[in-house]
C-alpha cells in the first residue's frame, strides 16, 4: 500500500486528487488543506509520493519542498508539484527546488494515473533497492560473523596444538589471553585492539610446534644447545603466521617473535629494545610470564600470587615494560576473576 | 465573454469518463461557491494583495476545472495585474469574477436538477 500525501488548499482539489489516488489502487491518500500542517505530520511520517499545489497560504509548494527536503529521509521521495502550465518560472523554481515533476491545471485523469504511477514506480523500485542493500549488509555481517568465528576457532585449536605438546594447558592459553586484554584496556587501547590481543596472544607459542620432543618435553634444565634450539619457536611461530591477510593472524606472527624480548634488550630472537619491542608483545610478556609463575607445571611449583607480583616488579624496565606492569596491577581484580574462571585441567594425552 | 455552458464530454474527457467524481465535484462546487466569492471581497475590503492574488489563482483553477474557458482566463488576465501590481479597476474585475462564479453554480445546479 502506498501512502500519497496530497496538500491543497482548495478543498475541490484535494477531493478531486483522492477520487483520482483512489483509482489508482493500492493508494491510501492522506489530505491536508493546510502546508504547514502536512509538513508536521511528515516529520513522523513518510509517505510514497507526495502532490502539493503551488499557490496556498502560510507556506507555497516550493517553501513545502524546500521542508520537505530538508528532513532526514525525505530526499529521494517522489514529489508532484500541481501548477499552471504558464508558471514556467515557477517550474523551473520548482525543479531546482526538488520536484519530480508536475501536474497540470486543470487536472486531468490520463496524465494524473500516469504521471502518479511513474511516481510510484520509482519509489518502489527505491524501497527494493533498499531493502535488497538492507538485506545484503545483514548477510554480509553474518557471514563476515562466521568466517571470524571459524577463524577464532581455528586459532583457538592451532594454539591448543601447540600446546598439546607442551606441559602447558589449554586454560594457560586462555588466562594469558584475557590477561593481555586487562593490559591492553589499562593501557588505554582501544575496543577493537583489546579485542584483537585477545584473540591473537593464543598463538604466542605456535612455534613450539617445531621444536623437537627432546627438548621440549624434557623434565630437566635444558643444554645451552638445546636452549638455543628452543629459543628457535619465536622465529617458527613468525614464519607459520606472517603474510596473513587476517588482522588477526598476523597479530599473533607479531606476538610470536616479539614476547621473549626484553626491555633491556636482553631478550630473544632480535635483542630489541624498550618501545622498539611491538607493544603487544610487550603486553604478552607479562601475561604469559605471570602465568607460567603461578601454574603448576611438572617440574616445578606454582609460585604464589605475591611472589609473582614481586617477580613482575623486580621487573620493571629490566624483562618488562613498566606501563604493561602497572597496567597489570592495574587491573588485579580482573586477573583474580580470570584465574577463578579458567582453571588448569588435566593435562591431555596424545 | 460568453455565457457560460457545461461543456460536459471536456470535463469527462479529463476526468477518465467517471460520472461519480464529476457528480462529486459539482457538489463540491455548489457548496463552496459562496465562500469563495465571500473570501474574494473579504481580501479586496482589507486591500490585501497576497490573500486576493492567492483568491484569484484559485478561481482560476475552479473555473477551469469545469471547463469554463472564458471565465479562467478573465481570471488570468486578473492574476497577472495583481502580480504586477496593477489594481486599477480591480474592483471591477472581482464583481466580474464573482458573477462568473455564481453563472457557473447557476449552470451545475441545473445539470444536476437542483
Amino acid at each position: 500500500m502506498h501512502t500519497v500525501l496530497i496538500i491543497d488548499d482548495s478543498e475541490i482539489n484535494l477531493t478531486l486528487i483522492k477520487a483520482l489516488v483512489l483509482k489508482l489502487g493500492d493508494c491510501d491518500p492522506v489530505l491536508f488543506d493546510n502546508p504547514v500542517k502536512a509538513f508536521e505530520w511528515c516529520k513522523a511520517n513518510v509517505p510514497d509520493l507526495v502532490i502539493v499545489d503551488y499557490m496556498m497560504p502560510d507556506m507555497d509548494g516550493l517553501q513545502f519542498i524546500a521542508a520537505f527536503r530538508a528532513l532526514h529521509g525525505r530526499n529521494e521521495i517522489p514529489v508532484l508539484m500541481i501548477t499552471a502550465n504558464d508558471q514556467k518560472d515557477v517550474r523551473y523554481e520548482a525543479l531546482m527546488g526538488g520536484a519530480n515533476d508536475f501536474l497540470n491545471k486543470p487536472i486531468d485523469r490520463a496524465e494524473f494515473s500516469a504521471r502518479s504511477r511513474n511516481m510510484l514506480s520509482l519509489r518502489t523500485g527505491q524501497k527494493y533497492l533498499a531493502d535488497r542493500a538492507s538485506h545484503l549488509e545483514a548477510e554480509v555481517a553474518a557471514r563476515t560473523a562466521d568466517i571470524r568465528d571459524r577463524e577464532k576457532e581455528l586459532i583457538f585449536r592451532i594454539s591448543r596444538a601447540a600446546e598439546f605438546r607442551d606441559p602447558e594447558t589449554g586454560a594457560h592459553i586462555q588466562r594469558m589471553a584475557y590477561y593481555s586484554q586487562v593490559v591492553a584496556r589499562n593501557l588505554g587501547l582501544d575496543g577493537k585492539q583489546q579485542r584483537l590481543i585477545l584473540e591473537a596472544a593464543p598463538m604466542h607459542d605456535v612455534g613450539k610446534i617445531g621444536i623437537p620432543d627432546y627438548i621440549l618435553l624434557k623434565p630437566g634444565k635444558l643444554t645451552h644447545d638445546e636452549f638455543e634450539i628452543m629459543k628457535g619457536h619465536a622465529r617458527l611461530g613468525h614464519e607459520l603466521l606472517a603474510g596473513s591477510s587476517s588482522e588477526t593472524i598476523s597479530a599473533g606472527a607479531e606476538i610470536a617473535i616479539s614476547h621473549h624480548e626484553k626491555y633491556d634488550g636482553s631478550g630473544y630472537p632480535h635483542q630489541l629494545a624498550g618501545k622498539s619491542i611491538p607493544l603487544f608483545g610487550r603486553i604478552v610478556a607479562v601475561a604469559d610470564v605471570f602465568d607460567a609463575l603461578t601454574s603448576e607445571r611438572p617440574y616445578k611449583k606454582a609460585w604464589s600470587l605475591e611472589d609473582a607480583v614481586v617477580f613482575l616488579e623486580e621487573g620493571r624496565g629490566k624483562h618488562f615494560d613498566p606501563m604493561c606492569v602497572e597496567a597489570f596491577l592495574a587491573g588485579w581484580d580482573d586477573v583474580i576473576k580470570i584465574r577463578q574462571r579458567f582453571q588448569d585441567e588435566i593435562a591431555p594425552q596424545l | 465573454m460568453l455565457a457560460y455552458s457545461l461543456n460536459r464530454p471536456v470535463i469527462l474527457e479529463r476526468l477518465g469518463d467517471d460520472e461519480e467524481i464529476l457528480l462529486m465535484m459539482i457538489d463540491m462546487y455548489l457548496q463552496d461557491v459562496d465562500n469563495n466569492c465571500a473570501a474574494l471581497s473579504s481580501a479586496l475590503a482589507a486591500g490585501d494583495q497576497p490573500t486576493l492574488l492567492r483568491e484569484v489563482h484559485t478561481v482560476k483553477g475552479l473555473l477551469a476545472t469545469f471547463a469554463d474557458e472564458d471565465g479562467a482566463e478573465m481570471a488570468a488576465a486578473s492574476e497577472s495585474r495583481l502580480r504586477a501590481g496593477d489594481t486599477n479597476d480591480v474592483e471591477a474585475a472581482i464583481a466580474a469574477m464573482q458573477a462568473r462564479l455564481r453563472e457557473v453554480a447557476e449552470v451545475l445546479k441545473r445539470e444536476i436538477g437542483g
